[in-house]
């Protein structure tokens, strides 16, 4: 994993420019510009509909923008590229499982697709994290919502990555849940990654970001 | 951490050794499978042809004058179009490219080559669309009563052009392009007009019974770009994006669980649900009255912003002018009422989203019946309209008086409008109930006659008119509807 300087000449990771979403004549997004730099973590903030999730689906390349640009490391971020899939580690709210694979074979093959040399470590490393050792064997249709939230942030964790986007990660997890969350994050940024999360959580935004961009305020 | 890209067959490799080591069926049990399923395929195939040929036996008696020998011979070709307009609608829907969400979540988002993992699909798509083509296009061809060279080469011809069809929208859908759209409407529109020469007793040349020669260079022509479309597509394949394949993926499971539990209105929600999403806005049109009657102007707005529906009904007026073509006489009702019912049937989806949960019709201070009556007001007067609009073919087919005509021909829109009613307001089986043993397991007894719903009023409503084509017919058949009607709509 590389962890690139942290200067503040260094160029952004990620650079949002002039981004507008409409959906027909719905206009989501209009003219967004953002950057975000290595090692350091920026936050979405917006009520409801306000086009956090649609933002971050936009500059992952999940979906295209109407118009404006999304570059990482200068080239333009369309999710079919394999560098994109690489280098972007992302937890949206789409995420589906195989109904009859196990919790540890899904981040173990996750992993191993990532081209992890150590896969089996890593991944029972993560697992303990997000404390779902217990729940290893166990299919995914036999988990709680909170489960499967953890096990999707855990997938962002056992792989490479350079840039961690998040949309709402906060969401069904307890307590313990939260702190870790918190915890991991810090870490993430300590070694250099850059993060992207849209959250509704002052405390989260408050402990991990280093600037906040505000959805309900016009650009 | 990081090391080289895995390759897509390792990781396949690993996820079959997972699945093999808790495979729980003994050999005893896999070959009992097998034996059902080819049992099974053998009696169902024997029963598809044996209806064949009968059909044909009936088709080749009773149809001896020289506009019925042309219409017969129009509608082999006609088939075979419809056969792969068929093919190409259900491509469209589901991809044809697609996996399942879990491979989109768990694979498709990692630097695994996008090619290898979907390439499979793209054999698998070709086969199974020329198989479905070849065998629609047989049945149409066999009906016709086409000499036995003929069938074969038109068989041929309609596989090899459903595998032409695979390729070009995967190429489509790797684009995103707007071809693949275009192209299922235009087949629609020749399908349409070639319906309409039929009927008019007006067959062009054109669709007569083909000759063998011409079969064989189309083939043959077809083939080599059918194989030079499949390269691109395979080249195409990286190309497509995750959003795209996982949509046909998401939908399949749905498609496929409203099938096993003869959900055919679950089928419909299901296509209904995916279209909007896909529009995902619209114009905002503001209501207008109060009570019922503001529902009454919501299905006005609701007809305005879904023209297909209403463009499908009309293109489907042609049935009932082409079964007089065929000399149907008096099973022109049923054509009539059938048809109507299968084209108008998407006019009330307001009355499925009410009936599918309480939970909407709970919001509205209003009586359920006068909820149900006020949403189907305009969908029904339409169906009924649609009906008076066959009473030329009607007065064709039976003959008499027009008056007589115009009742029965009304008679016949009341019947699809309260079969569609029937169909939509049907609640999904009850599993509370008594269960049944059956192969697939328990399963209640409601399930066989969901299926029904529907095509139970239709047959109801039909029967008087078949039997006495008459006003007296129709005054029965009405005063039915009216019975079914008002339990449908005044039921809790």
């Amino acid at each position: 994993m590389s962890a690139p300087g942290r200067s503040s000449k260094t160029p952004p990771l990620l650079r949002v420019r002039g981004l507008t979403k409409k959906y027909g004549d719905v206009e989501v997004l209009s003219g967004v510009d953002l950057t975000v730099t290595a090692g350091k973590a920026l936050a979405l903030r917006g009520r409801n509909g306000a086009g956090k999730s649609t933002l971050l689906r936009c500059v992952t390349g999940v979906d295209a923008p109407t118009s404006g640009t999304v570059e990482l490391d200068g080239e333009a971020v369309d999710e079919r590229s394999v560098r994109v899939r690489r280098d972007l580690a992302i937890v949206l709210d789409d995420m589906d499982f195989f109904p009859d694979l196990s919790v540890v074979e899904h981040l173990d093959v996750f992993a191993r697709a990532h081209g992890v040399a150590d896969a089996e470590q890593v991944v029972d490393e993560v697992l303990a994290e997000v404390r779902l050792t217990p729940q290893a064997a166990q299919l995914p249709g036999t988990l709680s919502s909170g489960q499967k939230r953890r096990l999707a942030l855990a997938s962002a964790f056992v792989r490479p990555r350079r840039l961690l986007v998040l949309d709402e990660p906060e969401a069904r997890l307890d307590q313990a849940g939260l702190v870790w969350l918190t915890e991991r994050l810090l870490r993430e940024k300590a070694a250099g990654l850059g993060i992207l999360l849209a959250s509704h959580d002052p405390d989260l935004v408050a402990a991990v970001a280093d600037r906040v961009h505000d959805l309900d305020r016009p650009t | 951490m990081s090391a080289s890209i895995a390759e897509v067959r390792e990781i396949r490799a690993q996820i079959r050794h997972w699945r093999r080591g808790r495979v729980d069926t003994t050999l005893m049990e896999a070959l009992s499978d097998a034996y059902i399923a080819v049992f099974s395929a053998l009696v169902l195939g024997a029963m598809a042809a044996n209806v064949i040929i009968n059909l044909h036996v009936i088709t080749s008696g009773g149809c001896s004058s020289v506009s019925c020998l042309d219409a017969r011979d129009a509608l082999g070709w006609l088939f075979g179009l419809a056969a792969i307009t068929v093919v190409l609608a259900a491509a469209r829907l589901l991809g044809p490219m697609l996996v399942t969400p879990a491979v989109g979540t768990w694979l498709l988002t990692t630097p695994l080559d996008r090619t290898a993992l979907v390439r499979g699909r793209l054999v698998g798509t070709a086969v199974v669309a020329a198989l479905v083509g070849a065998a629609l296009a047989a049945t149409g061809a066999a009906l016709s009563a086409y000499p036995a060279d003929v069938i074969g080469w038109l068989t041929l011809l309609a596989g090899v052009v459903c595998v032409l069809l695979v390729g070009a929208a995967t190429v489509d859908q790797a684009r995103e392009g707007p071809v693949v759209r275009l192209l299922a409407w235009s087949l629609g529109a020749v399908l349409w007009v070639g319906l309409v020469l039929v009927a008019r007793d007006s067959v062009p040349a054109l669709l007569r019974v083909p000759a063998v020669a011409p079969l064989r260079v189309a083939v043959g022509v077809t083939a080599v770009a059918g194989a030079v479309l499949l390269v691109l597509a395979y080249r195409s394949l990286r190309l497509i994006r995750r959003e795209r394949l996982v949509s046909g993926g998401m939908l399949l499971p749905g498609i496929s669980g409203a099938l096993a539990s003869l959900d055919l209105t679950l089928f419909y929600d299901i296509l209904v649900a995916r279209h909007w999403r896909a529009r995902s806005s619209v114009r905002v049109v503001r209501g207008r009255g109060i009570g019922a009657s503001a529902l009454v102007w919501r299905e006005v707005v609701r007809l305005r912003r879904t023209p297909q529906v209403l463009i499908a009904l009309a293109a489907a007026l042609v049935l009932p002018y082409l079964a007089t073509a065929l000399g149907l006489g008096h099973l022109m009702v049923m054509v009539v009422t059938f048809t109507g019912f299968g084209a108008g049937v998407g006019l009330f989806t307001s009355l499925r989203v009410l009936s599918r949960t309480a939970s909407l019709l709970r919001c509205f201070p209003l009586p359920a019946a006068a909820v149900r009556g006020a949403c189907l007001g305009v969908p029904g007067a339409v169906l009924v309209l649609w009906g008076l609009a066959a009473t030329p073919a009607v007065h064709d087919a039976i003959g008499g008086a027009w008056a007589t005509n115009l009742a029965v021909a009304l008679a016949c829109g009341v019947v699809s409008a309260t079969a569609a009613v029937r169909w939509m307001t049907s609640r999904p089986p009850d599993y509370r109930l008594p269960l049944i043993t059956s192969p697939m397991g328990a399963v209640p007894t409601s399930l066989y006659f969901s299926v029904l719903r529907g095509f139970d009023v239709l047959v109801l409503g039909t029967v008087p008119l078949l039997v006495a084509p008459t006003t007296n017919g129709a005054a029965v058949s009405m005063a039915l509807m009216a019975a079914v009607l008002s339990f449908l709509v005044s039921r809790p």
